[in-house]
Order: structure tokens, then C-alpha cells, then sequence
């Protein structure tokens, strides 16, 4: 097929012929959203099944976010796996602000999300309160499988696919401004 | 500091140009967010070249407020925190939590309860020994067997689920007894564990015990010596590698351990190598003792039946008004121990671990001080890693198998 | 203090030690469960190196206690406890220094190492501090936390539960109420949750008719 093809031809006989149309920006949003790496913030408990998640059953690679980074600057999600103290608050806002845009923030439990059964001096009530979070995974601790549909959520989010209370579509993340 | 670490020398250009260089010790910082520190461990480490020359942990970036929770809560609701605190090993902790209550309490813990907190304990140890091997051996850069032990430790969360309903964080002990009996299917899913497990042990020894990169990588790192294993409160399976004999499973017996035939294996080593050898037989033994327990275990009630401390059974309160006070008593304040301390300390799956409980005659525990393995044993860290290689750290720190949840409480 | 039904026994290693403790000005106390000496706080330096050398080899725990609320408390605020095991003879031995807010105790890291972490933590949590102690700093609260938590006049510091439609749970008023302190959100004043009003009440065998009158005065 040659290129005079593309503007002779119609938008449905390309696709017939496995040419697809779409912009630059849903282009990125996609490969985007089928690789989120998250950064490895695994704080207590929860973080026991963000591992299992991983394991042969769960099989989170599936998603393309199997893939565990040590260093923030390597990742795109940042899912906060646990309890988080007031001592490691500052931390948390560090790792997150090392963290190249776009990016995400799972908050995994009932104690990154409320503070959950621990209402003290010790623990931060809400996690949002440090770093934006997007999603919110309930139980304590949730299972692989909640996980992994916060996973399945946030894709949806990043390719712009949500909406908000009142039903108007939320835009998706732009690929190229910061 | 100055200092000339052995070997400076041979790196100089010559005698006379020594004088210029100046050798410092370089500080840098592990943690709190780090792959193979195990959670939230920070460790400042003085190096001096490869060397360690000091290490100091920084902890509490977990801490949780454990023991001020404690206090405010009744003693049937502290089974809901205490699990939470080593979430590897939760049913050691619910365990030892409930056996401290219970001798407060003076409650009678029927049999069969206790052959099942034996095997669920023991289940549980081996599962909490799994992530240990899964996740110290992909410290040491071997990502296979973390998918292995991973598998293998579902099959135990299913039971665990199966009888408790959850998969970690379980809840499930009860002082004076267990919150319900278990499922039907309990005993034949354990004996299929039983029966397949010892197989795939086989495969992971195969797997790592004989290889020569591991074998290498461990055998001589961070050796603890006795005395100073003694000195730094080591306990549990740390030390048993280094030579003590010490499984309060066997020394102060609880919970009907004392009817099991298992040994404690023990090693003289005192090295990275003998720490994984030793919870490697740990598990065999566990699955010993799981195996007589589950022989044992006759039909029978699960709960203590004195009033003061369980509910009464559901059909009794139509008919019996005393049965509807005792009811309204217990789950509106819980019962009261008389005042006094109690102190059972346990074997968990790091150490000994203990609640030291006073009560002042409430429904509330005084005080709730919680013996907990891993921080005594974080002290040892400073033995084995000083005068070694910075990257044996990481190898040290799996093979001392810290939950940061038991540190920081 | 409890009624003395079968106090705790006394092995022959502790009845060794025990002699050689009361020697340095110590009281034995036994317990049900447990054989415990309180020292004098400038005594337990040297207790514990006697205890030491006379074969408790391990040091299970340093852990502190505030005495503040416990009904019919008399002495000094604080305790220091220390959880001493011997692994040849499978004894273990309780020491205990009583002690008030400013009065420091003498750090025993001289004698054994293990208890660095130990006292630091006793240090953070109750504001006792150790003299001659190497290291004495936080160990588990942030540094900007004023205050020590395990104090019993320090707050759990719970933040209200805030509902939907405004309503709000403040969960210390909430438990105010069930331990008798005010009416709280049930209306229901706690008979004995706490051991102060168990005193006065029958505590252990709930009897019927102790619970009915606690039931009544509920309702009242
Ligand atoms: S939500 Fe539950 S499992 Fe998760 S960190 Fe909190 S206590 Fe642990």
C-alpha cells in the first residue's frame, strides 16, 4: 500500500486493512496505561499481598505492572502498601516528589486510606492528605484481586475513560506537557 | 577519623605519597525506602572502602502505636491489633497475646483448641519462613525461588482462609479458645499439604542449598558468635544457628508443644548460611508437629465454657435470663481479670515472643508491654555486618528476617 | 498485692540469686505467675551483673510502667522492669526499680549490650532517662512528637469519624462513656470498665445480680 492510499482511500477500508486511526495522545495514554510500573512502597502488612500479587496465581504482569522499581525515578505509580506513620509521612512526599510525571498514587488498605483500625497519635489518617491519591483500595488487606482491579481502575483513569460524580468524562492524562 | 584499613597500602603509588592521602570514612544512608531493607528498616552506615566500619539502624518509621491501642481496648478486641503487629507470623502473636490472657484469666483452653493453634501456628510458621527464603534470596539477586516459596504459601493461605476467612491478619484465636471450629474440609487440606510439601522442600534445597553461588555468597558471612549473640538478646532461629539450643517450645512448653516429638535443630556455624540452613529444617520439623497435632485431634468443643470469659451459646438465651446478663455483660465491657501481671513467653517464628500484660481489674489491659523478637534481634545486626563487605548487608539483614511491624510496634 | 492462692515457685537458681539480690537491698515479690525483686534504682547496676554472673544469660526485655491511673497506687510514678532468663536452667526472674519522673536510673548498657535498644525505648515512650546510657535518643516516635505516648495522661489521639451528613464520632467521648467517666453517646454509664469503679463493684465473679444493678443504673 502506498501513502497516496491514505488519502485516497476510506477511514474503513484502512482499518480493514489493519491501519487504525487515532491521535498521538490516545496513542500514549494506551502504551501508558498497559505499563505502569509502580515503585516499590510496601509499608506493612499490605505490602505482603502486593508481593503475592506478583506470584504465579494473581500474575499482576498481565497488566504490565509487575515490574517493581527501587528507584522512584523509574516508576509511575506509587502504590502506598500499608500503614503510614507520621515519621514516615515526609519520606512518603520525598519518594513521591522523586517520581517522574505523570504519575499515579494507589492508596492499598484501610490504613493508607482512614488511618483504618489504628485511629492514634502514630498514624497519618488518610494518606491523601500527603501525596494526591486516585485510587482507593479498600479491606484490610485487600486481596490480590482488589489490587489488581485498582490497577484495572487506574488504567482506565490514565486513558481517560472515567467520570466524575456528575457524570462528565474526566480528560485523559496529556502525553506530552508536564 | 583517619584511619589506614588493611590493604591501604598496597593501592598507594609509593611510600612517600602515602602522607598526601587521606583516607576518610564515607557515611551514606539505607532506607527507609529500599528494596532489601524488608519494609521500612533505615540503616547509617560508616564505610571504610567496602568495608563496614559502624552501622547503626534508625527504626519507628512503622510505628504504630501498638501498645497505647492496647490499652484501650478490651481483652477480646487486643486480638485484633496484636496480629497486625508481624504480619508474617500472625498466629504466633494472636498466640501469645491470648496465652498470656488466658493465664490472667485462669481460663481452661479445651484440647482440641489447642491442637488447633498448634497446627495453625505451625502452618503459619512455615509460611512465615517461605517469604523469608522468597524474599532474602531475591535480596541476594535469585528471583526463581520467590515465585516458588510464593506458590507454595498460597496453598497455606487457602487453608488459613478457609478456616478464618481471611488470609492475613487472621483474628481467629479467641482467650479461651477459638472463634469457631474448624471446617470439614480442614483436616483433609492439611494433610494434602503435608503429604506434597516435603516435595517441593526437596526441590528448593536442590535449588539453592546445593548451589555453589549461594553456598559461596553465605558460608562465612556475618558470623555471630555466641557471646556476642548472648550479649545483643538474639533469639529464635538466629540463634540457634549460632550454636544456643534455645526454643522456648521445648524450654517452658505451651499450648500442649510438649506432647509433639520434634527436634530444634540447632547449628554451630553462627553464619548467613547456618541462619537459612536452620529455619530450612525448621520447616520439616513444623510439618512433624502438624502432622501429630492433626493425628490428635479428637471432636470436642472449642471455646471454654466458663461464663465469664465466652459467650453463651445461642439457644440458652431465649430461655435463660442469666444467660441474657452474662451475654450483655461481656460484649458491653468484657470480662475482668483479677489484678496481677502474666508473662508466657512463645516461640515465634523470629524469637521469643512475649506479652507482658498487668491488669488493674478492668476490662481493659493496664498495661500491654509486647516482648518482640525482631527489635532485640536488630541489635545483632551490628556483630555480623561489622568488618564485612557492604554487600553482605543485604544478605545479613534477610537472613536476620525482620518484620518491621514487630520492631516498630 | 494479689491474693496469694500458688505464688510462681522458685527454682534453685532464682533462690540463689534472689538471696544475693535482697543482699544489695532488694524485696522479693512473688505472684502467681511471676518471681519479681524491686530494687532500689542506684541497686540495679549491680543486680543485674550478679544475676548475670550467676547464669540468667539472656535479657528477654527492658520495658517501663506508669502507675498514674492504677486504682490504690502507692510509690513513685514509674516502673522500670526488667525480664531476665536463664537458658541452662530454664528460670526466669523479674527485677524492678520503682522510681519518679525526674529521678534518672542507672543505664545497665555497661553490663549488657541488649539492652541499648530497650532503654531507648523506655526512654521515648515514658520520658525516663538512663543515666550513663551511650546513645539515649528516640527510638520509635518522630522527633517533632512532644511528649511520651505510653504515659497514661498522654492521649491515644484519635481524630473524629466524620459522617456524611455532618454528623461526627469523637471516639474518646465515645469510650468516656463506656468507662463510666460520663454518659457518653450511649447513655449507657459503664458499670466497671475500668478497674477504678471494679473496686467497688463485685469484679470477678459477675454474679447476676451484680450485673442486673450495673444494668439498671444504665438506664437510669
Ligand atoms: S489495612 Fe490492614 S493489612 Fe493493611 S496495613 Fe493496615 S492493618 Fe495491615
Amino acid at each position: 500500500m502506498g501513502l497516496k492510499d491514505l488519502f485516497e482511500k476510506d477511514v474503513q477500508e484502512l482499518e480493514r486493512d489493519g491501519i487504525l486511526f487515532s491521535t498521538l495522545g490516545k496513542l500514549v495514554a494506551w502504551g501508558r496505561s498497559n505499563s505502569l510500573w509502580p515503585a516499590t512502597f510496601g509499608l506493612a502488612c499490605c505490602a505482603i499481598e502486593m508481593m503475592q500479587s506478583t506470584n504465579a496465581r494473581n500474575d499482576m504482569a498481565r497488566l504490565g505492572s509487575e515490574v517493581f522499581r527501587a528507584s522512584p525515578r523509574q516508576a509511575d505509580v506509587m502504590i502506598v502498601a500499608g500503614r503510614c506513620s507520621k515519621k514516615m509521612a515526609p519520606v512518603m512526599r520525598r519518594v513521591f516528589d522523586q517520581m517522574p510525571d505523570p504519575k499515579w498514587v494507589i492508596s492499598m488498605g484501610a490504613c493508607a486510606s482512614s488511618g483504618g483500625m489504628f485511629n492514634n497519635y502514630a498514624i497519618v489518617q488518610n494518606v491523601d492528605s500527603v501525596v494526591p491519591v486516585d485510587v482507593f483500595v479498600p479491606g484490610c488487606p485487600p486481596r490480590p484481586e482488589a489490587l489488581i482491579y485498582a490497577v484495572l481502575q487506574l488504567q482506565k483513569k490514565v486513558r481517560g475513560e472515567v467520570f466524575d460524580q456528575d457524570g462528565v468524562e474526566l480528560p485523559m492524562v496529556e502525553g506530552w506537557t508536564r | 577519623m583517619t584511619v589506614k584499613p588493611a590493604g591501604y597500602q598496597a593501592l598507594t603509588l609509593s611510600e612517600e605519597r602515602t602522607g598526601d592521602f587521606e583516607t576518610k570514612l564515607m557515611r551514606i544512608n539505607v532506607g527507609p525506602q529500599h528494596p532489601s531493607t524488608h519494609g521500612v528498616l533505615r540503616l547509617v552506615v560508616d564505610l571504610d572502602g567496602e568495608r563496614i566500619a559502624r552501622i547503626s539502624p534508625v527504626i519507628g518509621y512503622l510505628h504504630t502505636g501498638f501498645e497505647k491501642t492496647m490499652e484501650h481496648r478490651t481483652y477480646q478486641q487486643v486480638v485484633t491489633y496484636s496480629n497486625r503487629m508481624d504480619y508474617v507470623h500472625s498466629f504466633g502473636h494472636d498466640l501469645a497475646y491470648v496465652l498470656s490472657a488466658e493465664q490472667l484469666m485462669g481460663a481452661r483452653v479445651p484440647e482440641r483448641a489447642q491442637r488447633i493453634r498448634v497446627i495453625l501456628t505451625e502452618l503459619n510458621r512455615i509460611s512465615s519462613h517461605l517469604v523469608f527464603f522468597g524474599t532474602g534470596i531475591l535480596d541476594m539477586g535469585a528471583l526463581t525461588l520467590f515465585f516458588y516459596t510464593m506458590r507454595e504459601r498460597e496453598q497455606l493461605l487457602d487453608i488459613f482462609e478457609s478456616v478464618t476467612g481471611v488470609r492475613m491478619n487472621f483474628g481467629y484465636f479467641r482467650v479461651g479458645g477459638l472463634y469457631q471450629d474448624v471446617p470439614e474440609s480442614f483436616e483433609h487440606d492439611v494433610r494434602a499439604f503435608i503429604a506434597s510439601f516435603p516435595k517441593m522442600l526437596d526441590q528448593y534445597s536442590a535449588l539453592f542449598a546445593k548451589n555453589d553461588i549461594f553456598v559461596n555468597r553465605t558460608t562465612g558471612v556475618g558470623v555471630i558468635p555466641i557471646e556476642r549473640a548472648l550479649e545483643d538478646g538474639l533469639t529464635g532461629p538466629s540463634l540457634r544457628a549460632s550454636g544456643v539450643s534455645l526454643d522456648f517450645r521445648k524450654a517452658q512448653p505451651y499450648s500442649g508443644y510438649e506432647d509433639y516429638d520434634f527436634d530444634v535443630p540447632v547449628s554451630t556455624a553462627g553464619d548467613a548460611n547456618a541462619r537459612f540452613a536452620v529455619r530450612f529444617q525448621e520447616m520439616r520439623e513444623s510439618l512433624k508437629i502438624v502432622e501429630q497435632a492433626l493425628d490428635r485431634l479428637e471432636p470436642g468443643p472449642v471455646r471454654d465454657p466458663d461464663r465469664r470469659i465466652s459467650l453463651p451459646p445461642r439457644n440458652e438465651l431465649e430461655t435463660s435470663m442469666e444467660a441474657v446478663i452474662f451475654h450483655f455483660k461481656l460484649v458491653t465491657e468484657g470480662f475482668h481479670p483479677p489484678r496481677g501481671s502474666a508473662y508466657v513467653p512463645t516461640e515465634s517464628a523470629r524469637g521469643e515472643l512475649g506479652y507482658y500484660l498487668v491488669s488493674d481489674g478492668g476490662s481493659m489491659p493496664y498495661r500491654v508491654k509486647v516482648r518482640v523478637p525482631s527489635l532485640m534481634n536488630l541489635q545483632s545486626l551490628e556483630s555480623a555486618c561489622v568488618g564485612g563487605l557492604f554487600a553482605d548487608m543485604v544478605v545479613n539483614i534477610a537472613t536476620m528476617d525482620p518484620v518491621m511491624g514487630d520492631v516498630d510496634k | 498485692m494479689t491474693t496469694e492462692t500458688a505464688a510462681a515457685p522458685l527454682g534453685p537458681l532464682t533462690e540463689r540469686v534472689v538471696e544475693s539480690l535482697v543482699g544489695l537491698g532488694g524485696r522479693l515479690e512473688r505472684e502467681p505467675f511471676e518471681v519479681r525483686v524491686v530494687l532500689p534504682a542506684r541497686a540495679i547496676v549491680d543486680a543485674v551483673r550478679t544475676a548475670r554472673e550467676a547464669g540468667f544469660d539472656l535479657l528477654s526485655d527492658v520495658f517501663g510502667i506508669d502507675w498514674l491511673r492504677y486504682p490504690g497506687h502507692q510509690g513513685p510514678r514509674f516502673s522500670v522492669g526488667y525480664n531476665l532468663y536463664s537458658i541452662g536452667h530454664g528460670e526466669r526472674l523479674f527485677l524492678r526499680v520503682d522510681v519518679d519522673d525526674d529521678e534518672p536510673v542507672p543505664s545497665i548498657t555497661g553490663v549488657w549490650k541488649a539492652a541499648t535498644f530497650v532503654e531507648r525505648e523506655v526512654y521515648d515512650m515514658f520520658g525516663l532517662r538512663f543515666s550513663g546510657h551511650p546513645d539515649l535518643r528516640k527510638i520509635h516516635t518522630p522527633e517533632d512528637l512532644e511528649g511520651h505516648p505510653l504515659r497514661k495522661d498522654f492521649p491515644l489521639g484519635e481524630t473524629p469519624t466524620l459522617f456524611n451528613d455532618g454528623r461526627f464520632l469523637d471516639p474518646a467521648a465515645f469510650r468516656a462513656g463506656m468507662i463510666g467517666a460520663s454518659g457518653g453517646l450511649t447513655g449507657w454509664v459503664g458499670g466497671a470498665r475500668k478497674g477504678v469503679v471494679a473496686e467497688q463493684v463485685d469484679p470477678a465473679p459477675a454474679t447476676p445480680c451484680a450485673g442486673a444493678t450495673s444494668a439498671d443504673e444504665g438506664e437510669r
